[in-house]
């Protein structure tokens, strides 16, 4: 493997895991035609998990883009407050109801509130009396108090997106990605079914939970999809999540996204070259030349940083990884993403 | 900065907001560092820090009391801290500070009942808030203990920085046992060993949620409220309001830490303009990881060809080398405007302090103590 990754790269932006994949390419014949991509953009339901500020927003958004291109009907959920795939899209403000952003693809903000609004009208008659309880304070105060309550019921609002229909037996949407909240606990989202089918046994909500726990934990139909930096918290974090969402949720990590990967830039005998340069120009070691040389050791000790990063979720990963490349930028705009999409596309 | 920090009338609470992320832990470290540094016996109460930092700051996992931080490692040149700089860390955890409590002021026929309750479960390990909650608990129990000179609080992960703020005020609503009482008071009868229970049938809002949660979730609720009404909440409401008190008092300062990317910065904004309008002590921002182009050659009028004039280099390289200068620059201008939109949106231009992206990665004290230079400036 050394010897294949010491291979000369054409293109100084080519990276890692470009390379990696010529790797598997050369070992393993080719890719099969279902690749990870097509299977993952063929379940009904996928969630994009990961630490706040990893960029789950960017990879849901690119991955609906790769979607949209196979001709998919697509929602993309928010849940949480941020705004963000809104802001993206022409600054639009989504709530509960679809807005569609492009001609494939749907955006939505997961209202717990309104969700559970819409159950008691549906459970509870007569209808002035459901009226009374959504607009009392306890049903504000429960609304609250109850652990848990808020996050099946964003659940729930997911579950009934996927059992949509707009004409019978033809889906409203072929996928729904969600962006997951960036809790520092990404997981308790999804555990909540299981811990709250002991908390509520009866009722109608308890029948969502059962309906939920089976929609999850299909593996045909719910894919989980992580988001990590190449970083020490961000990859420790990933690596806890892979054990349990494995051991605890029974739902493996089908594919994980490392974002912000630098670039490896420099083959060996180029960085040989760059220290003899160094070296003979010792000194004036404010020459332009060195100067330049300096600037590019920052992005080459980064890189490595990184590298042994990326090494450590190559060791715990389950599923699929895809390396996505930095782009320079601290402040992506749509257009880079759908860049970052036929990225995604042509080296998966 | 931080020079406050020095002085005698200085700060005694530090409170480090920001998203997650960004890098608050070691922002907070570092700062306790500082702290230690000028003479206070400092102590940084820390949420989850990564694991060669914690080791650096000798802290264990499932170790929840204060540990001393060996700061007399770290030496950097002839520049080493003196033996009297004390410095102390310590790791929150929601679930084990609530069972301390509980088993601090619940009297001890209560402790077992309380312990087991399934809502109290919930609340003590997953409910929105409780971190926050806690974090504020602990901050009021060791700042009574009037053992430190100085406490950095590092606060819990969250997209919103503001969480930490709003979440323990939300909780205590929930928690509240006049707002609980005023609206089930007409519900409870009582039971059979003077425990009241609920009766669901007695109202019909009553009937219709438990027609849609169940009536268990009701049930744990009433029964974890009964214990807590009598025992537990005066003692936590009046904690909250004092906590409240000294976060707004001048012995608090508040800082946002941020990196220079979109989303953080917009958090930390807001954060500032709500601390200010709360008339919150707000001390500034720090910009952590910020890159910085110390090459001159753009403005030498940068000329490719002329650079590489007397050096015998691969063009291929050539290329390379000038991308990567390239490369450097866009993000030491992307941070400088990201930098500038902050200072525009709040005109607190002397109240941001810059960190540069660090060459390696902030692991061990002698990082920390290069960074704590930063502060002093």
């Amino acid at each position: 493997m050394s010897a294949k990754t010491k291979a000369k790269t054409k293109d100084g932006l080519r990276i890692a895991g470009d390379k990696r994949a010529s790797i598997a390419g050369s070992s393993v014949t080719k890719e099969p035609v279902d690749s990870w991509l097509d299977r993952l953009l063929s379940r009904r339901l996928v969630f994009v998990m990961g630490k706040g500020g990893v960029g789950k927003t960017t990879i849901s958004i690119a991955l609906a883009s790769v979607a949209e291109r196979l001709n998919k009907k697509i929602l993309l959920a928010e849940i949480g407050d941020t705004d963000a795939i809104g802001r993206l899209y022409g600054n639009k403000t989504l709530t509960e109801v679809p807005l569609r952003l492009t001609q494939h693809i749907w955006g939505a903000r997961v209202d717990p509130k309104a969700e559970l609004e819409a159950y008691v009208r549906a459970h509870v008659t007569p209808g002035f009396i459901a009226g009374k309880i959504i607009r009392s304070r306890l049903f504000e105060y429960l609304f609250d108090a109850t652990p848990g309550l808020k996050e099946v019921m964003c659940l729930g609002r997911l579950w009934r997106w996927e059992k949509e229909e707009n004409s019978p037996a033809r889906a409203t949407y072929d996928l729904i990605i969600v962006d997951a909240p960036a809790t520092g606990h990404a997981m308790s989202l999804l555990r909540l079914p299981d811990l709250l089918i002991n908390m509520i046994r009866v009722g109608p909500v308890a029948n969502q939970i059962r309906g939920l726990q089976r929609l999850l934990k299909n593996r045909q139909k719910t894919s989980l999809v992580l988001v990590s930096l190449p970083e020490e918290l961000p990859v420790n974090e990933a690596v806890e999540f892979y054990s349990m969402a494995e051991d605890t949720l029974d739902m493996p990590v089908a594919a994980t996204f490392i974002n912000c990967v630098y670039p490896v830039a420099f083959s060996r005998m180029e960085l040989q070259q760059m220290a003899s340069i160094e070296s003979s120009a010792r000194d004036f070691p404010f020459s332009a030349v060195n100067k330049l040389i300096a600037a590019a050791r920052i992005l080459i000790r980064r890189q490595s940083d990184q590298q042994k990063h990326i090494k450590e979720i190559h060791a715990k990963s389950t599923g699929h990884i895809q390396e996505i490349p930095f782009c320079f930028t601290n402040d992506l705009t749509i257009n880079q993403i759908r860049e970052l999409s036929s990225f995604i596309r042509h080296h998966h | 900065m931080l020079t406050c920090i020095n002085a005698p009338d200085g700060p005694e609470i530090i409170v480090c907001c920001g998203s997650g992320g960004v890098g608050k832990t070691t922002i907070s470290a570092a700062i306790g560092l500082h702290g230690a540094l000028s003479g206070k016996k400092t102590i940084v109460l820390t949420i989850d820090p990564a694991k060669r930092l914690a080791d650096s700051l000798g802290l264990k996992r499932f170790e929840a009391d204060a540990q001393q931080v060996p700061v007399e490692n770290c030496i950097v040149g002839k520049d080493s801290p003196g033996s009297d700089a004390a410095l102390y860390a310590m790791m929150l955890d929601a679930k084990h500070t609530f069972d301390q409590l509980i088993a601090r002021y619940a009297p001890p026929e209560f402790q077992k009942k309380i312990l087991k309750n399934r809502y109290y479960q919930h609340l003590s390990n997953n409910m929105a808030g409780s971190h926050e909650y806690m974090a504020m608990e602990k901050l009021y129990e060791i700042f009574n203990q009037n053992e430190y000179d100085l406490i950095v609080l590092d606060t819990p992960p969250s997209r919103r920085a503001l969480d930490f703020l709003e979440a323990p005020q939300r909780m205590l609503n929930i928690l509240g046992h006049n707002f609980f009482m005023r609206m089930f008071k007409p519900y409870l009868k009582a039971g059979r060993w003077g425990v009241r229970f609920l009766n669901i049938f007695a109202s019909p809002v009553l009937k219709g949620v438990s027609k849609v949660l169940g009536k268990q979730v009701l049930d744990d609720l009433s029964g974890f409220m009964q214990l807590w009404d009598d025992i537990m909440f005066d003692g936590f409401s009046r904690r909250a309001t004092a906590v409240k008190e000294l976060l707004a008092g001048n012995k608090t300062l508040f800082l946002a830490v941020s990196t220079p990317q979109r989303l953080p910065m917009d958090e930390a904004i807001f954060l500032s303009k709500k601390l200010l309008l709360n008339e919150m002590p707000f001390g500034g921002f720090i910009i952590n990881r910020v890159n910085f182009c110390d090459s001159d050659l753009e403005k030498q009028g940068f000329d490719p060809d002329k650079v590489f004039e007397n050096t015998r280099i691969d063009p291929g390289l050539k290329e390379k080398l000038i991308a990567a200068h390239n490369n450097i620059l866009k993000m030491a201008e992307n941070d400088a405007r990201s930098v500038k939109r902050l200072i525009d949106k709040t005109g607190l231009e002397k109240n941001v302090l810059q960190i540069p992206f660090a060459d390696s990665e902030i692991v061990g004290l002698n990082d920390l103590y290069r960074l704590s230079r930063f502060f002093t400036r």
